[in-house]
C-alpha cells in the first residue's frame, strides 16, 4: 500500500519536478526560518528558561503570571492599545482630509503629496532621533511654546506626555500612506456619481457621505487592519526615544518583550510573544470576515 | 538581453553575497590562536593600546578587537552568553556580575591563573573592598580593571566668586545649592536611578538589602529619610532631575545648568574631552553625607565567559592588562581610575590633575572606595534596579510620597527575592 | 450674483490651497530642522531663540562621521545588504509566484494557505530561535545573517503572484509549443510582462531592508558589519555624542531612500496604490 503511495508520489514529483523546485527556495526558508523558530519559542513559553541554564518545563505559569500578576504587562498592553487607538483615529483621517484635498484640481499636486509622504520613506530609527531632539526640553518645540507664552511640556519626561509624544511622531510618519492610498481610490469613484447626487441637490456633506464614503470602502478595510496589525508591533520608537519610560508609562508590548530577554528570561518573553500573536490573529480574522461580508 | 544581463548581474551579486559572507567569518589561518576581544570603553579606551604590545609578546596569539558601546555590549552578552560564540576577553560593568555570575556564564580564574595575578597572590593585588566585588560562590569572576566611586563635582569659581565653601554634610549641601542657583541655572542633579540613590542611603547608614540578601532594607526609615533630603533639594528648586529628554549631562555642564553632580572617576575623562574650556572651573570633593561618606561602588571587571573557546590565551591577554604599567594606562588613556593596588599607590595616577584645578582629583575617589558597598549580588538583581529605579522615578515625579514608594518597591522586590 | 459665486468659489480655492501649503511646510519641519541642526556649531543648536538658518555653517559634523566614524562602511553595508536581499526576493519570488499562479502540481492550494498563514506570525515571536540558528551556523556577524533569512517573502510571492494571474495562458502556451521548457518560459514571458509588478516588489523589499533595524543590531557585533540605522541608534547612544554628529549621521541614513523615492515617485505610488487598491 505504502508502495504505491509513494511510487506514486515519486512519480507526482518528477512529473512536476520543475514547479517543486521554484518553490524550494520559499518553502525551505519558510521551514528553516519560521516554522522552527515558531515551534521553539512556544516550547520555551512553557518554560523557564535563561538561556545559560537548562530549561524547566513550568506550563501555563508564564502566560497566567502575564494575565493575572504582572502589572507592568498590563501597563504594556494598555499603553499598546491607546497607542493604537490614537493613532488609528487621527492618522487615516488625516489621510483622508488630505487625500480629498489633494483630489481637488490642483496644481503642484506632486509637491504636496511628497510633503505629505517623504516621512513614510525614512526609517523609524531615524524619525525617533529627529523627534528626539525637537523634543528636546530645549528643543524647537519648547522654545516655540515658551516664545507663545505656553511653558514648556515634559514630552519624553512627563508621564502624561510620553504616549503622546510617541504618537505624533508615529502619525507624521505613517498618514502619508494613507493620503496616497486614499488618493488613488478617491480617484476610481466615478465623477457620474457625484454629478448624480448634486443634480438630486445634495450638498458637499452629503455627498461626501452618500457617494465619497461607500466609494472607500474596501480601501478603508484595509488601511484599519493593516494599520492596526502594524502598530501593535511598535517598538523602534519607544527603544531610541523613551525606553519605555519614565515610569514605564511608555513601555509597549515587544519592548517589554525586549526587556525581559534582556533579563535572560527566555521563556517569559517568548510566552509575551504568543500573547501578542493570538491578538493580531483575532485581527485578521476579524479583517477576513468583515471583508467576507462585504462580499 | 537585457533580461540575460539582470539575470547574470543578480547572479553574480549572490555569488559575490556569498563569498564575502564566508569570508567574513573566516578563522585565522596558520596554527595561530585568535582571541575575540569586547571592549566597551569607547573612543579614549585603555584597552586598545595593549594589542600591539601583547601579540608583540605572545606571537601565537593574535587579537581581534571589537570596539562597542556599553548598551550594546550588555545586550550583545545577553544574547551570546544564551547561545551564539562568546567573546574570548569582554569588558563587564560590575553591576552585571549578579545576573551574569549566578548563571554561571564567567570562568572562575583562580585556577586559570594558578591563584595569582602577575606573580602576586590575588589578595596582595587588590584592596579588601575589590576582591570582595570580583568574588561570588568563592570563584573569582572578573579582574577588576577599573573601579567607579562616585564623588562630588563641583564649580569651584563659583563657590569661589560667591563665597561658598565646600559642603561637608547634607545641611551645608543644601545651603550650597542654595546660594549657588540662579533661576534655572548652576543646579544640583538629580538623578533617579539606584547607583545615586544608594549613595544618599548609604550615607544616612542604610543599605538596600539586609545583610543576608533575603529582604528590601530601602524602606527603612534611614533610607527613606535619606531619599526625601535627595528629594527635598528638587522641592527647593536647587536641583534638577535629569531625564532623557534633557539630552547628555555633558551639555548641562557646559552651559551651566548643572554646577554640581554625583559622578565616578571616568567622567573626569569625558569633561576633559568633551568640555576642554572648562580647565580649571571645576573640583572634585567627597559627596556631602549624613551619617559617614558612602557610595555604590562597581567598575570595569575584565572577564572571561566560561563558553569562550580559548580560555588559556584569554587569560593571557587579562594578566597582561593587569600588569602595573598597564594598569596605569587606565587612568592616562581612559582618565578613569585603576583598580590595581600597585597601580593605586603610583605617582603616574596620584597626580595634580590640571583640569581640576592642579587638585590630586584622584586621591578623592581612592578616599571613597573605602566607604563604597558593590550592589547585592543576587540572581534577581536585575529586576530589584528596575524596581528601585522605577520607584526613584515616581518620587522624583511627585506620584508617590518617598514612604509610599519605597514601601510598594519593598514589596516588590521581596517577591522577587522570594522565587 | 454671478460675482458672488466666483468670490466664493474663490475663497474656496484660496482655502484649500492655503490649508495644503501650511500642512506641506509643517510637515517638512522635521526634516528642515535635521538637515540645518547637521550643519550647525554645537552651541548654536538649542538657543533661543531658534536659529532659522546655521550661522556659522559649517559641513564638519559630515566630515567627522565619515573619517572618525565608519559612516561610509556603514552606508556600504547598507546597500549592500539591501541591494541583495532586493535581487534575491525579485528572482526567488517570482519564480515562486509563477508556480503558484501558473503551473499545476499538487498541494500547490494548499502549500500557498499554509504559507500565507505565516505572514500573521510577528517577528519577535521568532527572534531569539532564529538567532540561535545563525549561531549555529556560525554565521553571527556576517553577511549571511543578514541576507539569507532574507531572500524571500510570503509577502513578495504574494504580491507577485497577483501580477502573473492576469498574465494570459495563451501566450505561455504559444511559448511551450515552441519548445521552452518552463525555466524558459519563465524567462521569456513572464519576466518582461511583470516588471511593474517587479518595480513594485523591488521598491517595498529594499525600502524595508535599508529601515531593518532590530535583526542587524542583534546578529552583528563588529563596528565594520553595521548598517546605516544600527550605526545611527549607536551614534544617539553614545554619552559623548553631540546632536549636530547625530543629525549628521541622520541625514546620511535618511537621504538615500529619499533620493530612490524622488527618482521613482510614479512607480512607487503605482505600487502602493495596486496592492492596497486592488489587493
Amino acid at each position: 500500500m505504502t508502495n504505491t503511495f509513494i511510487m506514486r508520489a515519486a512519480r507526482e514529483i518528477r512529473k512536476h519536478h520543475l514547479a517543486y523546485l521554484f518553490i524550494a527556495v520559499p518553502v525551505v526558508s519558510s521551514i528553516v526560518f519560521l516554522l522552527i523558530p515558531m515551534l521553539t519559542s512556544l516550547w520555551w513559553s512553557f518554560n523557564d528558561y535563561s538561556g545559560l541554564q537548562p530549561a524547566k518545563f513550568i506550563g501555563l505559569q508564564n502566560y497566567i503570571k502575564l494575565l493575572t500578576d504582572d502589572t507592568i504587562f498590563l501597563h504594556a498592553l494598555r499603553n499598546t492599545t491607546l497607542f493604537v487607538l490614537m493613532g488609528m483615529s487621527i492618522g487615516p483621517t488625516l489621510g483622508l482630509i488630505t487625500a480629498i484635498m489633494l483630489n481637488q484640481n490642483i496644481r503642484l499636486r506632486t509637491i504636496f503629496r511628497t510633503a505629505y509622504f517623504l516621512p513614510v520613506m525614512t526609517s523609524m530609527v531615524v524619525v525617533a532621533t529627529v523627534w528626539m531632539m525637537l523634543y528636546n526640553q530645549n528643543g524647537l518645540f519648547n522654545t516655540v511654546l515658551t516664545n507663545l507664552g505656553l511653558g514648556t511640556v515634559g514630552w519624553l519626561s512627563d508621564p502624561k506626555w510620553t504616549l503622546v509624544s510617541i504618537v505624533l511622531a508615529s502619525i507624521w510618519q505613517g498618514f502619508g500612506f494613507e493620503t496616497v492610498v486614499y488618493l488613488a481610490a478617491l480617484q476610481d469613484i466615478p465623477k457620474e456619481l457625484y454629478e448624480a447626487a448634486m443634480i438630486d441637490g445634495a450638498s458637499a456633506w452629503q455627498r461626501f457621505w452618500t457617494v465619497t464614503l461607500p466609494g472607500l470602502r474596501s480601501v478603508v478595510l484595509f488601511v484599519y487592519v493593516y494599520g492596526i496589525i502594524g502598530s501593535y508591533q511598535v517598538f523602534d520608537q519607544v527603544f531610541v526615544m523613551t525606553s519605555g519610560g519614565p515610569v514605564y508609562s511608555s513601555t509597549s508590548i515587544v519592548y517589554y518583550l525586549y526587556t525581559r530577554f534582556q533579563n535572560l528570561r527566555l521563556g517569559y518573553s517568548s510566552a509575551i510573544a504568543y500573547i501578542l500573536f493570538v491578538i493580531l490573529v483575532l485581527f485578521s480574522y476579524l479583517q477576513m470576515r468583515l471583508s467576507r461580508e462585504r462580499e | 538581453m537585457l533580461k540575460k544581463r539582470i539575470t547574470l548581474l543578480m547572479l553574480v551579486t549572490l555569488l559575490a553575497g556569498a563569498i564575502l559572507s564566508a569570508c567574513g567569518g573566516a578563522p585565522a589561518g596558520g596554527g595561530k590562536t585568535t582571541i575575540t576581544v569586547w571592549d566597551y570603553y569607547g573612543e579614549a579606551t585603555p584597552v586598545k593600546p595593549l594589542i600591539e604590545g601583547f601579540q608583540q609578546e605572545n606571537p601565537d596569539i593574535e587579537i581581534k578587537y571589537e570596539a562597542l558601546d556599553w548598551d550594546t555590549t550588555l545586550e550583545k552578552l545577553n544574547v551570546v552568553l544564551s547561545g551564539g560564540t562568546p567573546p574570548d576577553v569582554v569588558t563587564v560593568d560590575m553591576t552585571w556580575i549578579p545576573k551574569f555570575a549566578s548563571l554561571g556564564a564567567f570562568s572562575d580564574l583562580k585556577p586559570l591563573s594558578g591563584s595569582q595575578l602577575n606573580g602576586v597572590p590575588w589578595d596582595q593585588a587588590y584592596t579588601p573592598g575589590a576582591l570582595e566585588a570580583i568574588t561570588f560562590n568563592d570563584q573569582i569572576i572578573a579582574a577588576l580593571y577599573d573601579f567607579d566611586v562616585y564623588a562630588l563635582y563641583y564649580r569651584a569659581d563659583l563657590f569661589e566668586q560667591k563665597g561658598i565653601q565646600v559642603p561637608t554634610n547634607w545641611d551645608e549641601l543644601l545651603a550650597a545649592a542654595q546660594q549657588l542657583a540662579e533661576s534655572d541655572k548652576y543646579l544640583y542633579e538629580f538623578d533617579a536611578d539606584t547607583f545615586h540613590g544608594s549613595q544618599w542611603i548609604y550615607e544616612n547608614g542604610g543599605t538596600l538589602l539586609n545583610a543576608d540578601n533575603t529582604e528590601a532594607a530601602f524602606n527603612s526609615a534611614e533610607a527613606v529619610q535619606a531619599i526625601e533630603f535627595n528629594k527635598s533639594l528638587l522641592d527647593a528648586g536647587v536641583a534638577i532631575n535629569w531625564t532623557t529628554d534633557q539630552g547628555e549631562r555633558i551639555q548641562g555642564v557646559k552651559d551651566g545648568r548643572v554646577a554640581m553632580f554625583s559622578d565616578g572617576p571616568y567622567y573626569m575623562g569625558i569633561m576633559k574631552s568633551a568640555a576642554p574650556e572648562m580647565t580649571g572651573m571645576w573640583r572634585v570633593a567627597v559627596h556631602p553625607y549624613s551619617k559617614g561618606p558612602g557610595s555604590y561602588l562597581g567598575g570595569t571587571g575584565l572577564a572571561i565567559p566560561s563558553g569562550a573557546k580559548h580560555q588559556e590565551a584569554a587569560w593571557k591577554f587579562v594578566e597582561y592588562a593587569m600588569r602595573v604599567e598597564n594598569q596605569i594606562g587606565v587612568y592616562t588613556y581612559a582618565g578613569a581610575a585603576p583598580a590595581l593596588k600597585a597601580a593605586l599607590e603610583s605617582p603616574d595616577v596620584n597626580v595634580a590633575d590640571p583640569y581640576f584645578g592642579n587638585q590630586q582629583a584622584f586621591a578623592v575617589f581612592l578616599e571613597a572606595t573605602n566607604t563604597a558597598h558593590h550592589f547585592p549580588y543576587v540572581r534577581v538583581w536585575s529586576d530589584i534596579d528596575e524596581i528601585f529605579t522605577n520607584a526613584m522615578q515616581e518620587i522624583a515625579l511627585g506620584q508617590k510620597t518617598v514612604q509610599q514608594a519605597l514601601d510598594d518597591a519593598a514589596t516588590s522586590v521581596n517577591e522577587a527575592l522570594s522565587q | 450674483m454671478i460675482t458672488r459665486r466666483k468670490t466664493s468659489l474663490l475663497l474656496q480655492r484660496g482655502t484649500l490651497y492655503l490649508a495644503l501649503v501650511v500642512s506641506s511646510i509643517l510637515m517638512i519641519v522635521p526634516f528642515y530642522w535635521a538637515v540645518i541642526t547637521s550643519l550647525k556649531l554645537e552651541g548654536f543648536v538649542y538657543s533661543n531663540p531658534p536659529q532659522w538658518w546655521p550661522n556659522p555653517l559649517t559641513f564638519f559634523h559630515y566630515v567627522e562621521i565619515t573619517t572618525k566614524l565608519s559612516f561610509l562602511r556603514y552606508f556600504s553595508n547598507s546597500l549592500f545588504v539591501a541591494g541583495s536581499i532586493t535581487l534575491a526576493h525579485v528572482f526567488f519570488d517570482t519564480l515562486a509566484a509563477y508556480a503558484f499562479a501558473k503551473l499545476r502540481f499538487p498541494g500547490r492550494d494548499r502549500i500557498f494557505f499554509i504559507m500565507l498563514l505565516g505572514l500573521m506570525v510577528p517577528f519577535q515571536v521568532n527572534l531569539i530561535p532564529m538567532y540561535r540558528i545563525m549561531s549555529s551556523l556560525r554565521w553571527l556577524d556576517t553577511y549571511a545573517a543578514l541576507i539569507v533569512p532574507q531572500l524571500t517573502s510570503i509577502f513578495g510571492i504574494f504580491l507577485m503572484r497577483q501580477y502573473i494571474q492576469s498574465i494570459p495562458d495563451e501566450l505561455l502556451d504559444a511559448a511551450r509549443i515552441d519548445g521552452c521548457n518552463e525555466f524558459n518560459v519563465f524567462r521569456r514571458v513572464i519576466l518582461p510582462l511583470a516588471i511593474p509588478g517587479i518595480a513594485t516588489l523591488v521598491i517595498f523589499i529594499f525600502m524595508g531592508a535599508w529601515s531593518d533595524f532590530l535583526w542587524p543590531r542583534l546578529v552583528t557585533s563588529s563596528n565594520n558589519m553595521f548598517t546605516l540605522q544600527v550605526g545611527l541608534a549607536q551614534l544617539q547612544m553614545k554619552n559623548t555624542s553631540n546632536i549636530t554628529q547625530i543629525m549628521a549621521g541622520t541625514v546620511t541614513t535618511a537621504l538615500p531612500m529619499i533620493l530612490v523615492y524622488l527618482l521613482m515617485q510614479r512607480r512607487f505610488i503605482e505600487g502602493i496604490t495596486a496592492g492596497a487598491v486592488k489587493g
